[in-house]
């Protein structure tokens, strides 16, 4: 009981209630003490309800009646669901006390702890910090130039104002990224000569923008190869030099294929309105050498640009320029006339021309392809007959002989015959264990593939277990920080591991002695059912052997007489039995009257009556002043 | 002449497949150039990774003839860890079925007696002699495979079956010496239907127009361009985007025939095309009559038509057309225009 009680005092501490040091139990508490506590519960609980009632006990006793009665009914309006009235603040028992004390310190409205449950990681703390900074300055009014106070010349002022602009800087550490080896120069340079970041920078506001953006870089560079390299890099299974050379030739490639198609001119691009067609192509063209050809074809196109262009019909001459100039009307017709006139003998000059070459082309083209076959033809046969010649030329040398010359050809035939397979299958005693080899080879190459492939699985799926574990424990390092943070700022007055083990400690004393009760209730159920079948047999016993004697009592006279003690024997036994059992019930009202004496003994109900009649006397006697009063004035 | 026709043939070449998935040229006689030696080996079915089984391919290159037979490897045999190969014959003449022969003799002894050297004797023999013991049935005699058996062994039934009058457009083209491509996905049936293309021009007995198994790459396709007018198959439905490779382009699986823009000038058609198409139609619509008989019914009407032309040329001086020459005797335009380019082709014309 004594940790509730100093949990219950520690508690009404908290609210405001005064309580004096000495006092460590409910028993110790007086009346004006009880109705303070209660009075400050109720007004923390519930400041509408808690008003009109005084903090503490008047000494008049029908005004401490009506106080009783109010905190009552207070109390009964909150929700205490026990039996309450002024006695109970009046006439105090410490039970009803303590529980209508239990009651109200629950219901007092609990503090809200800040955000305890979001994680806070480090960066977390850092925001929130700002956003609290950034909100007290913005709270803070704005003030014109005048009137401000240094304080305000800080956050309201343009000076501290900067745009974000960087500049590079050199590091020594961070040029490339795999941590090579550097020159012994390059090393003396960094040592002697390179000077520290701030005073690398000449504008000085600059300074954490580039630092920042220098370091991002490194950062974001470090971690996309390592992505890449995780991802593909061992796949590939190459050594990571030879991965980044492999990348930049590929890069490179595509870098120069790409210029090489949007730099060469498409050919049609030149005659038709080429909206799509890449603008640097018809920039270059531009630029190009005026050659007459040239100059033709783009002075042709830009007169295309505002005509359609159909091949056959647009001469050169339809370019030269038309004279412009105000002049009278019928000489400017004429003259308009003859040029019309000359223009279109030209023009049709031109077609036939035109045509005619066309025809030409044509008949050329025809006979071309039959020169070409012709050629062909002859090429062919030239070779044959000249392999012909080749042959009778041979011939002919063996003519003179012919008879021993074929003999000795024959032979000769055979004998290189002979010697080629000869060759043949020599070349085979080389030839087949190479290609054994090689295959043999390959075979390996592909089982070692086989295992490298499996190796780099694994591989990946410790890189996953890596990084779920770090982050794991990244995370636990979190939740850890945040609790201890949690832990110190918690108030020291009270130790919770005490009440903790106590009530470990009550809860495994409850499941012993519910074991306990446990084996006696099996145990008297033993009894009773031990007790049950010997009544029974008693009966059974009785009965059969009741009968027995009783038949043979008929004709003998000593079976009489033991039948009449066995009558005997049976009731006075019963007897005893049943006094037993009187003397039991006895026992437990003794123990039950035992009980209630001590629970009414703990009720003071002596010196409350004392009390209560010392009261009654105190309130007749007011009524009586009262009265006396009324009837004076 | 026997020797003669053993000069023809220039080399033999072994491919394997292996149990790694490779496939290596392995072996040959006497030698063959990498040039060729690559492309048998891209036109072997065993190098590309998704083709079907081909057991026996044609083509031609650089004026080379090349025959490749491919066999797959059972178990029982003295070749270990060889899952299939090929034997690759080249020669100077087109005899599909000659040298189809030849090959299968060689691959059951190269199965046998798992070693080339066995295969090399038999070559050598046919070389020399010109018959070649085989296990099975009898020998192997050149002289039984006549290079016109090979030339008429196609069905020229098929063609006029599947394109019915069209047959006339592929007629002109050979007769004009065009550019024809035809394409098939299965290179079985380009090389059945190319090689009676060249038939419809019986009276020049040239097959060194064909090419019947071509790929679209850089090397083979410039040497298809050094010819110029070709009868070529392409498997690649690509190749219909490349005009600049063909005047008509015959669709096989659709049967469509497309004559390209530039060529359709010089292809046009008229009266004297009916009729030489009527004809084929009818010919072949004959089931009395074989393919060859086919054949023989067009060469008598192509004979007439040259003939003719002759004849004119005759009366012109040093008996050469010309274009006016022509114009004087009034043919109709399509007819005057295919007679001009078949003179061309038959080297007729006036240069």
């Amino acid at each position: 009981m004594e940790e509730v009680d100093k949990i219950l005092i520690h508690a009404l501490k908290q609210i405001g209630t005064d309580v004096s040091e000495e006092i460590s139990s409910i028993n110790q508490f007086s009346s004006e003490l009880i109705v303070k506590a209660v009075v400050r519960c109720i007004q923390v609980i519930n400041p509408g309800l808690g008003s009109p009632l005084p903090s503490s006990l008047p000494p008049a006793m029908s005004a401490r009646f009506r106080v009783g009665m109010s905190l009552a009914q207070a109390c009964q309006e909150l929700g205490y669901k026990g039996e309450i009235g002024y006695q109970t603040f009046l006439y105090s028992s410490e039970l009803e006390i303590r529980s209508l004390l239990m009651f109200l310190v629950e219901k007092l409205p609990r503090e809200s702890s800040e955000a305890s449950d979001q994680p806070t990681g480090k960066s977390v703390v850092l925001q929130r910090a700002i956003a609290a900074a950034i909100k007290a300055q913005l709270s803070v009014p704005w003030l014109p130039m005048n009137c401000r106070l240094p304080l305000h010349t800080e956050t309201q002022s343009a000076g501290p104002l900067h745009s974000f602009h960087t500049l590079p800087l050199s590091l020594p550490y961070s040029s490339t990224g795999l941590g090579d080896k550097y020159e012994k120069e390059e090393k003396e340079y960094q040592r002697d000569f390179l000077l520290p970041v701030t005073a690398q920078i000449s504008h000085q506001p600059s300074m954490v923008a580039s630092i920042l953006e220098h370091h991002t870089t490194v950062l974001s560079a470090v971690q996309q190869w390592d992505n890449e390299w995780n991802s593909q890099g061992l796949l590939s299974r190459l050594t990571p030099q030879e991965y980044r050379a492999r990348k930049m030739a590929r890069l490179r490639k595509r870098i120069k294929e790409q210029l090489r198609s949007n730099a060469h001119p498409s050919p049609e691009g030149s005659f038709r309105s080429s909206h799509s067609s890449n603008d640097l192509s018809e920039v270059l063209q531009m630029f190009k050498s005026p050659s007459s050809s040239d100059h033709i074809l783009t002075k042709g196109t830009h007169f295309t640009h505002t005509q359609k262009f159909t091949f056959e019909q647009e001469p050169a001459a339809v370019t030269s320029p038309v004279p412009t100039g105000r002049q009278s009307d019928g000489d400017v017709q004429q003259r308009q006339q003859a040029e019309i006139e000359s223009l279109q003998q030209q023009l049709q000059q031109l077609c036939t021309e035109i045509e005619q070459l066309t025809t030409d082309m044509k008949h050329m083209s025809v006979t071309h392809t039959q020169v070409l076959n012709e050629i062909k033809q002859k090429e062919l046969m030239n070779k044959e007959t000249e392999d012909k010649i080749q042959v009778k030329k041979k011939t002919l040398d063996f003519l003179p002989d012919s008879d021993n010359s074929l003999q000795k050809l024959q032979a000769q035939v055979e004998a290189s015959a002979a010697r080629l397979v000869n060759l043949a299958s020599q070349w085979e005693k080389h030839r087949a264990p190479l290609i054994e080899e090689h295959r043999r080879l390959k075979e390996k190459c592909s089982n070692q593939e086989l295992e490298s492939s499996r190796k780099l699985s694994e591989i990946k799926s410790m890189q996953e277990k890596i990084r779920v574990a770090t982050e794991e424990a990244r995370k636990k390092e979190d939740i850890h920080k945040q609790l201890v943070t949690q832990l110190e700022n918690l108030p020291k007055d009270v130790s919770r591991s005490a009440y903790t083990q106590r009530i470990l400690e009550i809860v495994s004393n409850i499941k012993k002695q519910k074991e306990e009760i446990n084996k006696i209730l099996s145990d008297t159920r033993e009894l009773q059912k031990e007790i049950n079948s010997l009544t029974g047999k008693l009966d059974r016993t009785f009965a059969v052997t009741d009968e027995l004697v009783f038949k043979d009592a008929k004709k003998d006279e000593s079976v009489r007489k033991s039948y009449k003690y066995l009558a005997a024997l049976h009731d006075n036994c019963n007897q005893l039995i049943q006094t037993i059992e009187e003397t039991g019930t006895i026992l437990r009202e003794i123990r039950d009257l035992e009980e209630q004496i001590e629970t009414e003994n703990s009720n003071k109900t002596v010196a409350n009556l004392e009390r209560i009649l010392e009261d009654y006397k105190a309130i007749r006697q007011e009524n009586s002043v009262l009265a006396a009063k009324i009837k004076e004035g | 002449m026997a020797t003669i026709e053993t000069q023809l043939m220039l080399s033999v070449g072994l491919i394997e497949k292996d149990a790694n998935g490779d496939t290596l040229w392995v072996w040959c006689y006497p030698s063959v150039d990498s040039n060729l030696r690559q492309v048998l080996l891209s036109k072997c079915c065993l190098t590309q990774q998704g083709r079907d089984f081909h057991t026996f391919v044609f083509g031609q290159f650089c004026g080379t003839w090349y025959y490749i037979t491919t066999v797959e490897v059972q178990e029982s045999t003295p070749l270990k860890k060889v899952t299939h190969f090929s034997i690759a014959l080249t020669a100077k003449d087109f005899n599909p079925e000659k040298y189809a022969a030849l090959s299968r003799i060689l691959c059951r002894m190269y199965i046998k007696h798992g070693s080339p050297v066995k295969m090399m004797e038999a070559y050598l023999t046919v070389l020399i002699k010109g018959i070649c013991q085989s296990d099975e049935n009898g020998s192997f005699l050149i002289k039984d495979y006549d290079v016109r058996k090979a030339y008429l062994a196609g069905s020229i039934k098929d063609v006029v079956s599947q394109f019915g009058m069209e047959t006339i457009i592929l007629y002109t083209a050979v007769m004009l010496k065009k550019r024809i491509v035809v394409h098939h996905p299965r290179i079985e049936a380009l090389l059945e239907f190319t090689r009676v293309l060249p038939a419809l021009s019986w009276h020049r007995k040239d097959w060194s127009i064909l090419h019947p198994y071509v790929d679209l790459n850089d090397t083979e396709v410039e040497d298809l361009q050094k010819c110029p007018g070709y009868i070529a198959g392409f498997v690649e439905p690509e190749v219909v985007n490349r005009p600049e490779l063909f005047d008509v382009y015959v669709n096989l699986p659709d049967s469509v025939i497309k004559v390209s823009q530039n060529a359709k000038e010089a292809m046009s058609m008229g009266k004297l095309h009916k009729e030489v198409g009527h004809l084929i139609v009818q010919s072949s619509e004959d089931p009395e009559k074989s393919d060859s008989q086919v054949i023989k019914d067009l060469s008598l009407k192509t004979k007439d038509i040259l003939a003719n032309l002759v004849a004119l040329a005759e009366t012109c001086e040093d008996s050469k057309i010309t274009l006016e020459g022509l114009k004087k005797h009034h043919f109709p335009a399509a007819t005057e225009n295919f007679l001009f380019h078949l003179a061309a082709a038959e080297q007729l014309l006036r240069i």
